[in-house]
């Protein structure tokens, strides 16, 4: 194939609407991990969240014949498990690391484990009949000549992405829960003594992110595939960490870096018909990552120089009035 | 006495470790007699399966020996108080790099083999230095930079075995398996008079020259640690960070060295996993072991002489976990959860003291309620 085909084909609309869907399952977690990153914790356990959510889903709407079913247990399973990441990490005084560490060996563990309990297969849930979740075909935005053919007919978790950027973005800086995450991730000791609860707070902010990265885990096993594997999941969880921080620490910035992941992804599977090797430029979004987390400090550092020469000179000039 | 014994923080760490494989091993036999048909059988060959027979011994002593440079090099980074989840990304590429030198360089073994491992320590050393620099130079989360280094490795990792170094025209993305040459030798020397010795080991448990390398780099870690300046530096860092600074420590290098040296133990682990267990590359060469130099490292208390003796017992679960799936209906994965209940166990700091808190009230109202009933005072 040549270049031009290759060319053309990226921007393609089947090729844009492929990339949404490949970022979905990044977009989600990722949400969770600002919010959490944001309350001053990192939340390694994206994956292990994920992977049970995914499992959970595939389960109960095999079982129950139903989809709804399938999604509201796999959300009340991401939840539980992040309490269970919160209890220890709050309560226990567990390193949320380490704690996250137990949680995705878990998560790997009692998935298979369960998988071959249920099945007596240790790859996937192929003998389940499971249920996927609907597409959305919006019959206005469904006529826009390019748009509507990307974005149209997507599954609901696309939709829903896109959603719950927004009402991420409203609660961390409309309400005031977000100012108070965000005072607690900070600093802590000036939130406690302003009054708030840090405990809670940090146990609210995993909670929350153990109920997106739900979402995202069942992405991947109602949506994308309709079967559980296992380790389905395969780092996303990590991926969705490096979008965070690639984001600059914003809502709308982590929805874009998990999309350029999504895209650099599903650009890997195109570049393989030019003869490029697709891992060489699977690597492309980690080193874009390494250099926003080197700009990002380096720009931290530049406003922490910037604010202690400003008080200096404030404080010269007010040394200087009192003579 | 008993109190005092109590006391020592080494004895109530060990005590606290002990009460943890008690409780996630019993948590484990529930789950079998949950789901097995034959769950004592299953639970034996989980418990004695890695004893029962040499070459699952020599399987045992194996794992061990990776698990234990693994947690040396983690237990180098936490001692420091610093954390690294980039001992993959490091094991992958000591595994390419002394597994390239293995197949391809015409040397003789005396010359290649240390040639292979001394360039697999080196590019672990490089590769750890980096997220080393990021976090001493720019505060950049030492977390995030080795978890994306890591996942940059497997790429590069599968890129080279599958475009250049797996046999023309193959159907599996493994290497040819290494030449003579590029294998460790049994830990036995051939001589006459060790022959039958050498002749059981060879054969059914292939422990490798690896198991005095390991045993080695347990003792220069000790030393590095407590007898060097560096190893001062590296606790004071751990002890307190601002304190080592105002003290005249240079916490970067000494971040940046901490960093590197963790990786070149990492690499050396992963010229292990090519040179000593599997005699050839293949994809996935570190998967379900990358994370575990964490939990060695932990259970070993960061301390460098606990390490082999930690790794010994946690390959031991890993080992029987192999055996019990292969000999009864019960998968290993089970293991795995065992293992997710020890780590959470051991690392809760306020799990012990809880449970102490609780026995002292108990103790507290049975004196109240002694002293209520019969006057006497009974302690």
């Amino acid at each position: 194939m040549s270049f031009d085909v290759v060319l053309r084909s990226i921007f393609s609309a089947a090729f844009l609407a492929s990339v949404l869907r490949i970022s979905t399952p990044l977009i989600l977690p990722a949400l969770g991990g600002l919010i959490t990153d944001l309350s001053g914790a990192v939340n390694i356990a994206l994956e292990g969240i994920m992977l049970t959510s995914a499992f959970t889903g595939v389960v109960v709407s095999a079982y129950s014949g139903s989809v709804f079913l399938g999604v509201l247990a796999g959300v009340a399973s991401g939840v539980l498990i992040s309490f269970v990441l919160g209890w220890f990490h709050l309560h226990l005084e567990t390193n949320i690391i380490l704690a996250g560490i137990a949680i995705n060996i878990l998560a790997t563990g009692g998935t298979i484990f369960l998988l071959y309990v249920l099945t007596g297969d240790k790859g996937n849930s192929q003998s389940l009949a499971s249920g996927r979740v609907p597409n959305i075909n919006i019959p206005l935005i469904q006529d826009i000549p390019f748009l509507g053919r990307v974005i149209s007919g997507q599954h609901i978790f696309v939709w829903l992405a896109f959603i719950l950027t927004w009402l991420v973005s409203i609660y961390l800086y409309r309400t005031p829960w977000g100012t108070h995450l965000r005072a607690v991730g900070e600093n802590p000791q000036a939130a406690e003594t302003m009054g708030i609860n840090v405990k809670r707070t940090r146990m609210i902010a995993l909670l929350i992110s153990g109920f997106l990265a739900s979402f995202g885990g069942m992405t991947m096993s109602m949506a994308y595939l309709t079967i559980f594997q296992r380790e389905m999941t395969a780092g996303r969880g990590f991926i969705a960490l490096a979008a965070v921080y690639l984001g600059g620490r914003k809502p709308w910035g982590t929805l874009l870096a998990a999309i350029l992941f999504g895209f650099a992804d599903a650009l890997s599977h195109q570049l393989g018909s030019l003869r490029i090797p697709s891992q060489l430029v699977q690597t492309i979004p980690y080193i874009v990552t390494i250099l926003a987390l080197v700009i990002y400090n380096l720009r931290e550092q530049a406003v922490k120089r910037e604010r202690r020469r400003k008080f200096q000179e404030q404080h010269m000039q007010s040394m200087a009035s009192v003579e | 006495m008993i109190r005092k014994l109590y006391m020592k923080p080494a004895v109530r760490e060990f005590l606290r470790i002990l009460l943890a494989i008690t409780i996630s091993l019993t948590l484990g036999f529930i789950i079998t007699l949950l789901v097995s048909e034959d769950p004592v059988g299953a639970y034996k060959a989980f418990l004695t399966g890695p004893v029962s027979r040499i070459n699952r011994t020599g399987e045992w002593i194996k794992e061990a020996i990776t698990l234990t440079l693994l947690g040396l090099s983690v237990a180098l980074v936490f001692k420091a108080e610093l954390f690294s989840m980039g001992a993959e990304g490091q094991m992958l590429l000591g595994a390419l790099v002394s597994g390239t030198i293995s197949l391809f360089v015409p040397l003789p073994a005396i010359l290649r083999i240390p040639l292979a491992l001394f360039a697999a320590m080196l590019v672990g050393f490089l590769f750890g230095a980096l997220p080393g620099y990021l976090k001493a130079h720019l505060n950049a989360n030492e977390i995030v930079s080795t978890l994306m280094l890591n996942a940059i490795a497997l790429r590069v990792y599968d890129y080279f075995l599958i475009f250049h170094i797996k046999p023309e025209g193959a159907g599996y993305n493994a290497s040819d398996f290494f030449p003579k040459e590029g294998v460790l030798p049994t830990f036995i020397p051939n001589v006459p008079f060790l022959a039958e010795a050498y002749e059981l080991f060879s054969r059914r448990a292939n422990i490798t020259i690896m198991l005095y390398i390991a045993i080695a780099v347990v003792v220069l870690v000790w030393y590095l640690m407590y007898r060097t300046p560096f190893g001062y530096e590296l606790r004071m860092l751990g002890a307190n960070m601002k304190f080592a600074r105002y003290g005249g420590i240079n916490t970067k290098k000494t971040v940046i060295l901490t960093f590197a040296i963790s990786g070149a133990v990492a690499g050396l682990a992963g010229a292990h996993l090519g040179m000593g267990i599997h005699e050839k590359l293949i994809a996935n060469i570190t998967i379900g072991i990358a994370f575990e130099g964490i939990v060695v490292a932990l259970l070993a208390r960061n301390n460098p002489v606990a390490v082999p003796f930690a790794a010994l017992a946690y390959g031991y679960l890993r080992a029987g976990a192999d055996i019990m799936e292969r000999s009864s209906d019960v998968s290993r994965e089970m293991v795995l959860v065992i293992q997710a209940i020890i780590i959470l166990l051991v690392t809760a700091e306020r799990v012990l003291p809880i449970v102490q808190q609780r026995v002292n009230n108990m103790r507290e109202n049975t004196k109240a309620e002694a002293i209520e009933e019969g006057g006497q005072n009974v302690i």
